[in-house]
């Protein structure tokens, strides 16, 4: 993991003076966690592929005062959940994607309950666009509610307070399902 | 289910990979606005110093321009001045001269009164 991020740190100095390649592999390092936040935001893979695209070029003319690569991720994250909060502001609620689409909001790799994955996204579309920044960067991202705070620039309190609001949510709905899944099972 | 929510959470938000299709063009659109970017700076950091130059010249030129043009406004003053004190001096003279001549008249005339008077 450090010489991760040690020759990701290189890659940066490299990119900084120019070097494409090196810059390619900065892109390639971050594209997952970039794409994924801005698809769980805002809900479509074409709104996602444009802020990915937007945050990546934005990241091109800011390059000089990034310090290191862990520096780059804060960065990333933080100008992604900030785009995405202001798009979904503009908006006045996510556009519903279809259902081809929908499996992709979530982990492919995750053999997991597809119905119950289909549950947890309408959860999170429901969420307000800072709680759901929040529980993305705690669950997606793997943040603290201190590095939450410092991404989104928002007050600790106001971190943890969102993060219990909405698993309080989450957990009275899925149990709410819970029967409703009972039910349909002992139809088959 | 619904204690384990935050591992469900966990396991189902794992960051999922863009098309390879959208991959391949974002590396080559950030990367082509990349080498874009950094032409311009070194060409623009290759240009700076003649920039500098450039505008240096121009303003020692502009102040050495204004200096000339004081100096000569300045010369001209003074030369009009000089002038003008020699005609006014000349004027005096004149005018010196000839009360001088109506002062000699005067008094030539007065002397040939008395003496007019004098021998009546």
């Amino acid at each position: 993991m450090n010489d991760d991020s040690d020759a990701l740190d290189e890659q940066l100095s490299k990119a900084r003076r120019g070097e494409r390649t090196a810059l390619t592999l900065l892109v390639q390092a971050h594209q997952r966690s970039v794409y994924s936040l801005a698809l769980r935001m805002l809900g479509t893979r074409d709104l996602a592929e444009d802020l990915t695209q937007e945050v990546f070029m934005q990241m091109n003319g800011n390059l000089r005062t990034i310090e290191s690569n862990r520096h780059l991720g804060f960065w990333l994250r933080q100008v992604t959940s900030n785009r995405a909060i202001d798009q979904l502001r503009r908006r006045a609620r996510v556009q519903m994607t279809s259902l081809d689409e929908e499996t992709q909001l979530f982990s492919a790799e995750e053999a997991s309950d597809p119905l119950l994955q289909r549950h947890l996204q309408a959860l999170l579309a429901d969420l307000s666009p800072p709680a759901r920044a929040v529980l993305l960067l705690r669950y997606q991202e793997d943040l603290d509610p201190v590095e939450i705070a410092r991404t989104l620039e928002m007050p600790l309190n106001t971190v943890k307070s969102h993060l219990k609001r909405s698993l309080q949510i989450m957990r009275e709905k899925t149990a709410a399902m819970q029967p409703m899944r009972c039910e349909g099972s002992s139809y088959e | 289910m619904s204690n384990d929510i935050e591992s469900q959470l966990r396991a189902a938000l794992r960051p999922v990979a863009p098309s390879e299709e959208f991959s391949q063009r974002l590396a080559a659109n950030v990367a082509s606005q990349h080498s874009t970017a950094h032409k311009s700076r070194r060409s623009g950091a290759r240009l700076h110093p003649l920039a500098w130059w450039f505008s240096a010249t121009l303003a020692a030129s502009l102040v050495l321009a204004v200096g000339v043009h004081q100096h000569l406004q300045q010369q001209r003053l003074q030369q009009s001045g000089l002038e003008a004190r020699r005609e006014v001096i000349e004027a005096l003279r004149v005018t010196s001269q000839k009360l001088n001549l109506a002062y000699e008249a005067v008094k030539s005339q007065s002397t040939s009164l008395t003496d007019e008077g004098n021998s009546v």
